[in-house]
């Protein structure tokens, strides 16, 4: 698969992005001296006599070398907080941000604003450390039963990732005006303004790196099987744990400076990995000197760029931007050594009930929700029980909602049951397979080109993207038969592409963002009646074709061999399931946002409640998620009246937090 | 009249015209970001700008609703509760006092009261006037900023509020950079090396003032070196006459005693 000229080493590639940083740095001091005017004296015989009244040389001594040097040191701390991630995860799409540290430490930062101001004069890195290690915590113990089984540990930090997410996004929704440094912040900018930081971040480095090798050797015992490790006298726990940490702190430390720089932890690894690294010492060596010279190379070459834009591109989001083609490339050229199958991980069945008696009462209590829903409500008088004489209030502004919540989350729910028996993975989701995220890009593109929009532009907009992203997952996995681990890659490298532009709009304050962070957030607000119906209608469809495709669901996580044993055409099964997927995915998006905890969370709710055969496990998901959505939105509106919460957030809020409680028990 | 509104530039326009809207969105932050002119407690909070409750606006019997094309998407679903109106205010390209003067009188007529807009206007415009009349001679170029964080500015040029007001008052913008739609550009401090003045809109974020005391860039800009920075109030950055007249004369106010006290007070 990989060419013999690369098999040796990262050296000629690290070499090469070397000589392109000096380059690019040797241009953007030189024209810093000259004003941009051409001919410059010497910039190097400046720099012993620099003086305060001298501009240029002060942006060049106190601005861009620090600037460097920090791109230098977040970039190489990321790579080897990803290269510890992975090997502690044994997991090749574990990064820095899969655990929920970043966002532990934006959600610090916001909260410290909002309501503890006063802690900022010394700096945001306390809170943002604090809520970085806080939610590292979380993962922790919600994972800790599972003796910190890798599986565990990312499912537990994707869920944790999501809540504290949403929890960010409706302080951004209530503050945004307050919020605008963050949101830059939160975006990754590397600009400095004196040596401090760097002399902040060096000695937090050197001291991880040397963690790092003392490490290593022990580390390593974490590639054998568990019991083998454990033989050989090995705390596998505690080691874990020591790794984890380490990798934690790099991080916290690195964000809580520069802001979100996600992608470089999960990019530097895995492209060194590629190259040829292949014991850990070497990635542990190669992986921070890539890393570094990324970011840097990027950093760079936005600065070049810069002077021609009045929009502000943080660097952080930009080597999201620029890296998530770049990994969408090597998706295909990555050798997945796949551990040993974890088929079920996270949740099991705890036992088969009777699945009729079990399907009629989550019928009843989908109707329940619906009467809840339709005739409570809160008004400038308070809660009032309305009545047939309010029917003209509720057909006009109850009715839209309750069925697109109800139309969606169902949809959510089907897409979300099949791609998690599809790729027999329970982090999978629809957001996962990037569709989400793809529609959602190509609707924020549409709503920044376009100015004003209306609803069937963006619906338009919103089926052209979800189809191309469709198309890009097909075209980039179907040489691989459509192999599990890859298509969740490719999915999340097309999220990672959603993010930076999301963070770059944000940054820069546009005043729609209130609107687009409400849409993202999964509001039926926008839905009128005709939209409702044909939800549900979809839904229903679905459910009454959902025989047809059951038996596929029942024995694709069998495994390849077996299913094709039992006369399964599997790559043919997988494309029709996958289409499916991804036509549902859009419906729901384009109605409720790319929020999807429905479409994690229902399924998993099904299964747990031991309906673990494909059909039943279709139609018990499919309730479950209606009566999530129907109740997400209820609350939404009431709550915090008349302010209304999108019916998204509510779902991964209150869904979340009963995920993590059930996490926690199992 | 009861007229309502989510957008607090129209919602500016309505107070500066008497007219006390019956409702608008987001009350609370309206007081904070836009302060002058006040809005009476009476009037109703909507919710979100993006999503006002709409059965909360029903139960209102309102006579008129006011859009701006920011909040467009709002205009399909809204009109079927009430009247709604869009005014278009910030054109990128338009000129923008010609806008605000025609979206006051608009805005005036919806309401009922024409024959208020002129006075209103020719208030303004005097008030405008008048401190140019009172500006020390010699004008000197400045750049109107508003800090996002200890490294980070919005700056304001071509289109905004604020450059408006800079060339009625026969003042020069130092901010030669482009701007996005809404007249500002995004930029690292560095940038701010323009000679002249430095003119700071609060409010500053949590902690910026102190950072920027060991700030080196900061403390390297010339008109920081030469104590020309000077700190206005907060003003809306995307308001209407009344904020445009407060931010000439708290301007002009802000230079004179840059000029005869030398530097910030």
């Amino acid at each position: 698969m990989i060419g013999p000229t690369f098999r040796q080493s990262p050296a000629p590639a690290c070499l090469m992005l070397a000589i392109a940083c000096g380059g690019l740095a040797f241009l953007l001091l030189q024209q810093a001296l000259s004003g941009g005017t051409g001919s410059a004296p010497p910039w190097f015989s400046l720099l012993p006599a620099l003086r305060a009244d001298n501009m240029d040389a002060v942006v060049i001594w106190y601005s861009l070398l620090p600037r460097m040097a920090m791109a230098l040191l977040v970039g190489a701390g990321l790579g080897l907080a990803g290269t510890l991630m992975q090997q502690v995860l044994r997991n090749p799409i574990a990064a820095p941000t899969t655990l929920g540290v970043a966002s532990g430490a934006q959600l610090g930062l916001l909260l410290a604003t909002l309501y503890a101001p006063g802690l900022l004069a010394w700096g945001g890195e306390w809170p943002a450390l604090a809520g970085g290690a806080a939610s590292l915590a979380l993962v922790l113990a919600l994972s800790w039963r599972r003796r910190l089984a890798p599986v565990a540990v990312v499912l537990a930090g994707l869920v944790v990732n999501l809540y504290l997410g949403a929890l960010s996004t409706v302080l951004i929704l209530f503050n945004q005006e307050e919020f605008r440094g963050l949101l830059a912040w939160a975006a990754g900018s590397l600009a400095q303004n004196n040596w401090a930081d760097v002399q902040h971040l060096l000695p937090r480095m050197l001291l991880a790196m040397l963690a790092a090798g003392l490490l290593a050797r022990p580390l390593r015992l974490l590639e054998l099987d568990e019991a083998n490790a454990r033989s050989l006298g090995a705390s596998i726990r505690q080691l874990r744990l020591l790794g984890l940490g380490l990798a934690v702190f790099i991080t916290a430390s690195a964000v809580s400076l520069v802001g979100i720089v996600g992608f470089v932890g999960l990019a530097a690894p895995a492209i060194v990995r590629l190259m040829g690294a292949r014991t850990l010492f070497h990635r542990l060596l190669w992986a921070p000197i890539l890393g570094g010279l990324l970011l840097l190379t990027t950093d760079l070459a936005l600065l070049q760029l810069s002077g021609q834009l009045p929009t502000m591109v943080p660097t952080g989001a930009m080597t999201g931007l620029l890296g998530a083609p770049l990994l969408l490339w090597l998706i295909p050229r990555l050798a997945l050594s796949s551990g040993p199958a974890t088929p079920g991980a996270g949740a099991v069945g705890r036992r088969r009930r009777a699945s009729g008696r079990l399907l009629s009462r989550l019928v009843l209590l989908l109707a329940a929700a619906l009467g809840l829903a339709l005739f409570v409500s809160q008004s400038a008088q308070g809660w009032a029980l309305d009545g047939i004489d309010h029917w003209h209030t509720i057909a006009q502004w109850r009715l839209p909602r309750v069925l697109a919540a109800v139309g969606a989350g169902a949809l959510l729910a089907l897409a979300g049951t099949a791609i998690q028996r599809l790729t027999g993975n329970p982090m999978a989701s629809p957001e996962v397979l990037g569709i989400s995220s793809g529609t959602a890009i190509g609707l924020i593109l549409t709503i920044i080109v376009a100015g004003t929009v209306s609803l069937p532009i963006l619906l338009l907009a919103g089926s052209v993207s979800a189809l191309a992203t469709l198309l890009v997952l097909v075209l980039l996995n179907r040489a691989s038969g459509f192999q599990p681990e890859r298509l969740l890659l490719t999915g999340i490298a097309i999220t990672a592409l959603f993010e930076p532009l999301r963070n770059i709009i944000l940054a820069n304050g546009d005043p729609r963002v209130q609107q687009m962070i409400a849409w993202m957030s999964g509001s039926t607000y926008y839905v009128d009646i005709a939209t409702g119906v044909a939800t549900i209608a979809v839904a229903l469809v679905v459910l009454a074709a959902a025989p047809l495709v059951a038996r596929w669901l029942d024995l694709l996580p069998l495994g390849d061999n077996t299913s094709r044993a039992l006369g399964l055409g599997v790559n043919r099964a997988r494309l029709v399931l996958l289409t499916l997927t991804a036509v549902l995915t859009a419906c729901a998006t384009l109605i409720v946002g790319p929020l999807s905890f429905a479409g994690l969370l229902a399924p998993h709710l099904a299964r747990m409640m031991g309906l673990t055969r494909a059909l039943p496990h279709l139609i018990g998901a499919s309730l479950i998620g209606a009566t999530l959505m129907l109740l997400a939105d209820w609350a939404g509106r009431q709550i915090l009246f008349p302010q209304e919460l999108p019916a998204g957030l509510i779902a991964a809020l209150l869904g979340g937090a009963y995920f993590m409680w059930t996490l926690r028990r199992h | 009249m009861r007229i309502g509104t989510v957008d607090w530039t129209i919602a500016e326009i309505l107070l500066s015209l008497d007219v006390v809207p019956t409702a608008v969105a987001q009350t609370t932050e309206y007081q904070a970001w836009v302060g002058e002119p006040e809005l009476p407690d009476s009037v109703v909070d909507l919710g979100l700008r993006a999503q006002p409750n709409r059965e909360l606006l029903a139960a209102l019997n309102l006579d008129r609703f006011l859009l701006s094309p920011l909040f467009q998407a709002l205009e399909p679903t809204l009109s079927r509760i009430v009247p709604v109106t869009s005014l278009s205010i910030y054109n990128p390209g338009g000129d923008l006092w010609q806008s605000l003067t025609e979206a006051t009188r608009k805005t005036a007529a919806l309401a009922g009261v024409p024959d208020r807009a002129e006075t209103v206007i020719d208030d303004h415009r005097r008030r405008i006037e008048q401190v140019r009349r009172r500006l020390p001679d010699a004008g000197m170029a400045l750049l109107v900023v508003q800090f996002i964080d200890s490294r980070h500015v919005r700056v304001y040029g071509k289109g905004s509020l604020f450059q408006m007001v800079l060339d009625r008052l026969g003042l020069d913008n130092a901010w030669q950079g482009g701007t996005n739609l809404w007249g500002y550009a995004t930029v690292g401090i560095e940038d701010l090396t323009a000679a002249g003045y430095l003119v700071v809109v609060d409010p500053m974020p949590m902690g910026v003032t102190g950072h920027l005391a060991d700030n080196r860039i900061w403390q390297a800009l010339p008109a920081v070196a030469a104590d020309r920075v000077v700190h206005l109030p907060a003003v809306w950055s995307f308001g209407a006459l009344p904020s445009a007249a407060r931010f000439a004369e708290e301007l002009g106010r802000a230079l004179n005693r840059a000029r005869q006290g030398g530097g910030d007070a």
